[in-house]
Parts: structure tokens; C-alpha cells; sequence
């Protein structure tokens, strides 16, 4: 099909759906009607019987806890499936140490760089672990805290370079975070069913609403997504980071890496 | 524990193997992962056969967190999410259970990775269908879906080859379109009914009736599903995939996957959407003409093709479409035959994916003119295609046999004929193919010549018995004589629509007549005895032959905006259709 037959074909495709969609839209509810009596009684019940003050954290984790879970392995799916994509190069088994492209310059990291990703870094990590942790009476939680942590990685990346970095963070422990935050989520929702309950039963003490132990086994979850998103992101950025791909795409001969110093190191 | 309390083990074992698996790949020996993905894919199946003859005295149902619909004491509320085993649903996870295992071990040693990418993938995967065939919601099935469909992409670009991340990549935008769609029909569906429940759905959609709504949502989810399922105009992507994709997930593409969307579609039919007569006009009217288009344009185009793994894809279509008819006619007896033809057709198409597999292991190719007599000597991979080719063109024996005699038996004769024809032209294409390379038979190649072939092989690390036994254990269970599995099928076809309906008493299926087997051996036999054309009058019969199999093979461009615009010209169907019944 030749693009000038595409565009017609949509076109013509195009000009059938719009009515069809235009009589949907004028059927639909008008915009901010109550009339979704589930998040009613949602909002009506759900506060009292999990003493949570964040709606959306208890449809995530406990209500719907299932999809939640769901939603995770698609996470750590993709992951596995990026790094599966991105091994090209490199083989399966991935580098031991971090790999550097012959030929391509290191830039080294100014002090005042350094010093400043160093402070943000951890200014990062403290406030997604604080977003993580006020999950179940604040907007936010376990995938959001997760997300920031994992950036407060990448400001990581920029003060150390990536030798550095990847000495700080070896990615077998980025896999134990990634798999580990999941396999809590597993054992959360498959522990009560040992004990004779429904999976997913919220059996811990639920705690004082706004407080931040409140939920019951919402916090446990929280806290398995919050590690397996860091965990995620981060192996995620060790992917796109690894430097020794090579532009052109061909394979880089096993360890042709210089073992002599650096040149980076040689002008310190 | 009780079969309630065992239902949501069966998603949740695979997850936390294939988590832990994830967690623990850097120190774990690498032996270790194949042994637990076959041991968790066979306890799953054995699982979900339990429930399965559980669910026989009534449905299995689980509350997740224990949220049952009258928690709330608001009558109609629905919070949580339930999970749901009827025979149906829970024998089709078994299925993939079992599928799954066998393609565990066809593929031992073929994976050879430290980090166990491609069991974590596999074993989502498999969790994934479980949920999909057990859920009882409808945001969770979308979530199902969509992991579905995220460790299908990450396992079709597997090899890394050019043509394997050209047709990952329209898997890709298709199927996430598809999502979209999936998404948006969720949306709309809950505006209409507020709740996710398929039970309380089907309860709020016969007391509306007719809406536009209603009928919206039902093209959206109904258009994701048949992508999915590879049904015409939705169908492009597949071929690509699944001829690039390794061959042990292949077999669960073809086997599976695509099939379970069908399955998904006719169980939200029969819940949620029976009492809408709009949207079963659409079922009984448009979606049996595309199914009937589905099964002649794929069965022809199977027919021309010459790389194996192609022509598979293209005949898995064709029977989908096959299957597409029988769920459109949604009689009980069809819904039997329906269910039993997904089964039937997975053990066959593993089957005959695996002796692809082999070929490309065993002889780096999977071209049959390439491939011309160099089979000879492989007779178990030779045997496992002879007999599979002769069960997809109507051998009266077997699983897809009796399946086919209940999906035929409330059918028109037009109906009939096509299925007839499009299963005769997939059988004997798989048929000349296995007697060009194994016997060495051959005839001058008609439009075949023409098509697209690929270069690849796939390692050759293990033996012949080892990749033959999983192949032969399919080919020998789709062999299977149907009357053994008729009482279930029965209940299992009532209950997929009412749990409390009592069983249906299905039809014997005898022997059957012999005309859709002899005109699989016709079609092989004018394959075959092909000869050069001399004379006039054949040369310009073999001219109109070439430019219109060409005209097909030019549909399946490989382009990606193509294939998005003829997602589109499916959707425009949908609303014609909608438009027509408002007219007339």
C-alpha cells in the first residue's frame, strides 16, 4: 500500500467512526456527574474499615490489591524484557564490572558536581523514601517513592561516573530489590491463605488513621513496591547506561577493554 | 485446603517463582531454573485440573482480601476482585499448564542464560493466562491481558535478529493499541453499568437494554480481543510474529495465546453481554462474516507459503477464524465444540511448531523448497507433522474432529463449506510441506515460489528424542477420542454461561463423512503432480493464479501503518454494522 492509499483508507476509516463515536460521547454521563456508586461507597466505607486517609492507596493495595500485583510483574516484565533487548553487545550474562567502549572519551566530574549530586542524591533518596513510607495518608506511596529513589540513582550516576557507580550499585543486588519487593507482594497476598483466609486478607493490626503506620498489610505492600520499583528502575538505568555498546551495533570483542589505566585517570 | 482457597494459588505459584527466580538468577546453578519452570508450569496444570473437576459441582469462587459482594451490605456494589473457576475456564488454564510444560522441556538447553530471563518471562507468561482464563472482573482481565502481552513482545524479540525485532515491533504497536482499545471499552462499560463484576455487569447490562454505551464498549473490548486473536482485519500482525518468534514460543502463541483471547471474548459474551440485543446482533451477524473471511483469505494465503513457521501463523489464523464462527452461532452445542477446537487445535499447532523447531535446530532452515528432501531420516519429527497436517484437513479422529462436529452442527451449509475448504487448504499445506521435506515429493512450486522467506536457524544443543518426545506426547493427546471428554464438555458449555444451568447432553459425534479429509488429499495431490505449465490456456491460468496470490501476500506488507489503518477499517466495520441494524 503506497501512503497516499494509506491516508485515504484511514480517512474514509476515520469519516465512518466519527459519528459513531460522537453518538457515544453524547450518551455518556455529562462530565463530573456522582454517578460512579462504587467510588461513593469506596469514600463512604473504606476509611473506616482500614483507617487509611489516602483513598487511592487502599483501592491499590488492599481493594484491588490483585491488580496491583499484576500491574508490578508488567513492570518487572518490561524490565526483564529491556534488559533481554539491550543485551546485544554484551552478551547474556551481562558484566561483572562496568564496561567502557574503547575510543570513547570519560569526561571527568568537576568538584562542585560531585559535591552537588551528592547532597541532591541524598535529598532524593530521603524524600522518596518519605513519599514511599507516607503512602496510605498522603498522596503517593510505594511506585512513586519507588520512582524517586530510583532517580536519586541517576544523580548518583552524575557525581560518580559510571565506574563509580556501578561499584556503588552491583546489579545483582538491583535484581535482589526488583525480584525481592515482588516476591514479598506474593508471600502478602499468599500468607493468609496458610492461615485459612481469603489471599490478600488484611490481618495485621490496621493502626490509627493518618498516622503512618495505618493499613494494616497495605504498608507491608506499599514497601514490597516501593523495593521492587527502585529495584526495576534502577537495573533499567544500569541497561541504558552500560557504555559499551557499540555505535554501529556490531558485537564488542570479549574484553578488548584496556586493563591499563584509564584515560581519565591518567590525567588525575 | 478447599478448591476456594486453592484458586488463587494458581497465579499466584507461577508469580512467585518466576519473582523469585528473578531475585535469586545471579546465584542460582543454571540448571536449576529449567527444572523449577517445568515443575511449576506441570503443578499449575494439575492445579487447575483439580479445580476444573472441582468446579463440575458448582463454581470455585475467591474473594480476594475477602471483599465479597455483600461486605459492603449495598446490594449490587462490587469492591473487591473475585476470581472465578468454572469447568471451562479452569480446564483451558490446565491446558496452558500443559502447553507450557511441554514447551519447557522442547526448549531445554535451548535457553542457555545465567539470568534466567526467558523462564521469568515465560512463567509471567503463564501466570498471566491463568489469571485471564480465571478472572471474574473486568479490569483484571484487562491487567492480565496486558501482561499478556508484555512478555509475549519481550519473547518474540528474543533472537535479536532483524526480521525477529521488525515483527516484534508491530506485535508491539498492535497489540498496545489493542490495550488501548481494551482500556478505553473499560472505561465506557463502567460509565454505563459502575462495576467491574462480570456477574453484576451482565445484571446492569439486561436491565439497560440497548445504549450506545453499552454497544461502544462492546466494539472496544471485542475489537481488542480480536486483535489479539488474529481476526481479519486485525489479524496482519501475527504472521510476523509468530514466523520470528523462537519455536517453543511459538507453540505457545499459536497453541495459547491466541486462542485464550477468543475464549475471553465468547465467556464476556455469554456473562456480561447476552441480554443486549444489539450487541448479540453484532455477534450473530458481523462477527461470523469475519470469521468466515478470516478462515478463506488465511487459509489461502497458508497455502501459498513455503516457510514453515509462516504457514503455521497463517493457518492458526484460518482456524481462528473457524473458532470465530462457532462462537458467533453461540449455541450450547457450538460453545462444546468451540471450547474442545481450542484444545484440539493447540495440541496440533504445538505439535507442528515443534517440528519446525527441530528442522530449524536440525537443518537451519524451515524452508520447505530449501528444505527438499532433507528430512529423510527424522522420522518422528515426519510422523508428528503427517499426522498433525492430517488433523488441522479433517481427519475423522481425534479431539478437532468431534470439536468440529458440534461447532458444524447448527451451522448453514455456505458456513460449512467455507470451513470445510479453509481447513482443507491448511491441511494440505502442512501436509505438502512435510511430504516435500521428509519424503522428498514434489511437484513444480506454484505460488509459494513467491513468498517471503528468512534465513535462521536455532541452536542445535540438544538431541532428537529430547526435542521429539513433547512433540509426539502433543500429536498422541489431540488423538484422543472426543467422547471421552463429552460429559464435561456438556457442563462446561452450560456453566460458562450460567453456573447454575444443568448440563447439556451433546450429540454424539460419529465418524463423519470423509469429504473435508478428501479434499485435503485433493489439494495435496494438485500440489504434488504440479507441472510446468506449457500450453496457452494453463499459462494464463497459472498468470491470474500468481497476480491474485500476490495481491494476498501484498496485504501482509510487514508495514506497521498499515496494519494500524487496517485496525481502523475494522473498527469503521463495527460502527457500519451498528449503523445497519439502526437502519434495517
Amino acid at each position: 500500500m503506497t501512503p497516499r492509499w494509506r491516508l485515504v483508507l484511514l480517512g474514509l476509516a476515520a469519516l465512518v467512526l466519527l459519528p459513531a463515536v460522537l453518538r457515544i460521547s453524547l450518551a455518556l454521563p455529562t462530565f463530573g456527574a456522582p454517578q460512579a456508586e462504587l467510588g461513593q461507597a469506596m469514600n463512604d466505607l473504606v476509611p473506616g474499615l482500614r483507617h487509611v486517609t489516602n483513598m487511592v492507596a487502599a483501592v491499590n493495595f488492599d481493594l484491588r490489591g490483585i491488580d496491583t500485583l499484576g500491574e508490578e510483574c508488567m513492570l518487572l516484565c518490561a524490565v526483564s524484557g529491556a534488559t533481554v533487548l539491550l543485551r546485544g553487545a554484551r552478551g547474556e550474562s551481562g558484566r561483572e564490572r562496568a564496561g567502557h567502549l574503547p575510543g570513547r572519551p570519560v569526561t571527568p566530574r568537576a568538584d562542585a558536581t560531585v559535591l552537588v549530586c551528592r547532597i541532591a542524591a541524598t535529598l532524593t533518596l530521603l524524600f522518596g523514601v518519605s513519599v514511599a513510607l507516607h503512602g496510605m495518608t498522603t498522596p503517593g506511596g510505594g511506585f512513586q517513592g519507588g520512582v524517586i529513589v530510583a532517580s536519586g540513582l541517576l544523580l548518583l550516576y552524575l557525581g560518580e561516573r559510571y565506574e563509580g557507580w556501578r561499584a556503588l550499585i552491583p546489579p545483582p543486588v538491583l535484581a535482589v530489590l526488583e525480584g525481592g519487593g515482588a516476591v514479598l507482594f506474593v508471600l502478602c497476598a499468599g500468607m493468609p491463605l496458610l492461615a485459612g483466609h481469603p489471599a490478600l486478607q488484611n490481618l495485621l493490626p490496621l493502626g490509627e488513621p493518618k498516622d503512618l503506620y495505618s493499613g494494616g498489610l497495605m504498608v507491608v505492600v506499599n514497601a514490597a513496591v516501593a523495593l521492587s520499583v527502585t529495584g526495576s528502575f534502577g537495573l533499567l538505568l544500569v541497561e541504558f547506561l552500560e557504555e559499551t555498546r557499540e555505535p554501529a551495533g556490531d558485537p564488542v570483542p570479549e574484553d578488548s577493554l584496556p586493563d591499563t589505566s584509564l584515560p581519565d585517570q591518567a590525567e588525575r | 485446603m478447599t478448591p476456594d482457597a486453592l484458586l488463587p494459588v494458581a497465579v499466584l505459584l507461577p508469580l512467585g517463582v518466576a519473582t523469585l527466580l528473578l531475585a535469586l538468577a545471579h546465584w542460582l546453578p543454571p540448571r536449576l531454573p529449567k527444572v523449577v519452570a517445568i515443575l511449576t508450569a506441570l503443578a499449575v496444570c494439575g492445579l487447575c485440573a483439580f479445580l476444573a473437576r472441582h468446579s463440575l459441582d458448582g463454581p470455585v469462587r475467591h474473594w480476594f482480601a475477602g471483599w465479597t459482594p455483600d461486605a459492603t451490605h449495598r446490594p449490587g456494589i462490587v469492591l473487591g476482585i473475585g476470581f472465578q473457576a468454572d469447568p471451562a475456564s479452569a480446564a483451558l488454564a490446565a491446558f496452558c499448564g500443559l502447553l507450557f510444560t511441554a514447551s519447557f522441556v522442547f526448549a531445554w538447553g535451548y535457553f542457555d542464560t545465567e539470568h534466567a530471563h526467558f523462564h521469568v518471562l515465560m512463567l509471567l507468561f503463564l501466570a498471566a493466562m491463568v489469571g485471564f482464563c480465571l478472572t471474574r472482573d473486568l479490569f483484571n482481565l484487562f491487567v492480565w491481558f496486558e501482561l499478556m502481552s508484555v512478555a509475549a513482545f519481550a519473547l518474540t524479540a528474543y533472537p535479536l535478529g532483524r526480521s525477529a525485532l521488525e515483527g516484534a515491533f508491530t506485535f508491539t504497536i498492535t497489540n498496545a493499541l489493542a490495550s488501548f482499545l481494551m482500556l478505553a471499552a473499560t472505561g465506557l462499560l463502567y460509565a454505563r453499568t459502575g462495576t467491574f463484576d462480570f456477574a453484576a455487569m451482565g445484571q446492569a447490562v439486561a436491565r439497560t437494554g440497548s445504549d450506545p454505551v453499552l454497544t461502544g464498549g462492546f466494539v472496544l473490548v471485542a475489537s481488542a480481543l480480536l486483535t489479539k486473536a488474529a481476526i481479519l482485519p486485525f489479524h496482519l500482525w501475527l504472521a510476523d510474529a509468530h514466523a520470528v518468534a523462537p519455536s517453543p514460543v511459538s507453540v505457545i502463541f499459536s497453541g495459547a495465546m491466541v486462542s485464550l483471547a477468543l475464549f475471553g471474548l465468547a465467556k464476556l459474551v455469554a456473562q456480561v453481554f447476552s441480554g443486549d440485543p444489539q450487541v448479540m446482533a453484532l455477534v450473530r451477524g458481523l462477527l461470523l462474516w469475519l470469521g468466515l473471511a478470516t478462515a478463506l483469505v488465511a487459509g489461502l494465503t497458508a497455502f501459498a507459503q513455503r516457510h514453515l513457521k509462516r504457514l503455521l501463523a497463517f493457518s492458526t489464523i484460518a482456524h481462528l477464524g473457524i473458532m470465530l464462527t462457532a462462537l458467533a452461532a453461540g449455541t450450547g452445542t457450538a460453545t462444546a465444540g468451540l471450547l474442545l477446537y481450542v484444545v484440539g487445535h493447540g495440541l496440533v499447532k504445538g505439535a507442528l511448531f515443534m517440528v519446525a523447531g527441530m528442522l530449524l535446530a536440525l537443518r537451519q532452515s524451515a524452508d520447505e523448497i530449501v528444505l527438499y528432501g532433507q528430512g529423510r531420516g527424522l522420522w518422528a519429527p515426519a510422523l508428528a507433522m503427517g499426522v498433525g497436517g492430517l488433523m488441522l484437513g479433517g481427519l475423522p479422529l481425534g479431539l478437532m474432529h468431534g470439536a468440529t462436529h458440534w461447532m458444524d452442527v447448527s451451522a448453514a451449509a455456505p458456513a460449512k463449506a467455507v470451513v470445510t475448504l479453509a481447513s482443507a487448504l491448511t491441511g494440505a499445506a502442512v501436509l505438502r510441506a512435510a511430504a516435500r521435506i521428509f519424503l522428498g515429493a514434489s511437484g513444480v512450486p506454484g505460488p509459494e515460489l513467491l513468498a517471503p522467506t528468512e534465513r535462521e536457524r536455532e541452536k542445535a544443543d540438544r538431541p532428537l528424542w529430547l526435542m521429539a518426545a513433547p512433540a509426539l506426547a502433543l500429536v498422541v493427546l489431540a488423538l484422543a477420542p472426543s467422547k471421552a471428554v463429552m460429559p464435561f464438555l456438556g457442563a462446561a458449555a452450560a456453566r460458562l454461561r450460567d453456573p447454575s444451568l444443568p448440563p447439556l447432553t451433546l450429540p454424539e459425534a460419529g465418524f463423519g463423512h470423509l469429504t473435508p479429509l478428501g479434499l485435503t488429499l485433493a489439494l495435496l495431490g494438485l500440489a504434488l503432480l504440479r507441472r510446468r505449465a506449457v500450453r496457452g490456456v494453463s499459462r494464463g491460468i497459472i498468470l491470474v493464479e500468481r497476480r491474485s496470490f500476490g495481491a494476498l501476500q501484498a496485504l501482509h506488507s510487514g508495514l506497521v501503518g498499515d496494519y494500524v489503518t487496517w485496525m481502523a477499517v475494522g473498527l469503521a466495520l463495527f460502527a457500519l454494522a451498528c449503523a445497519g441494524q439502526a437502519a434495517g
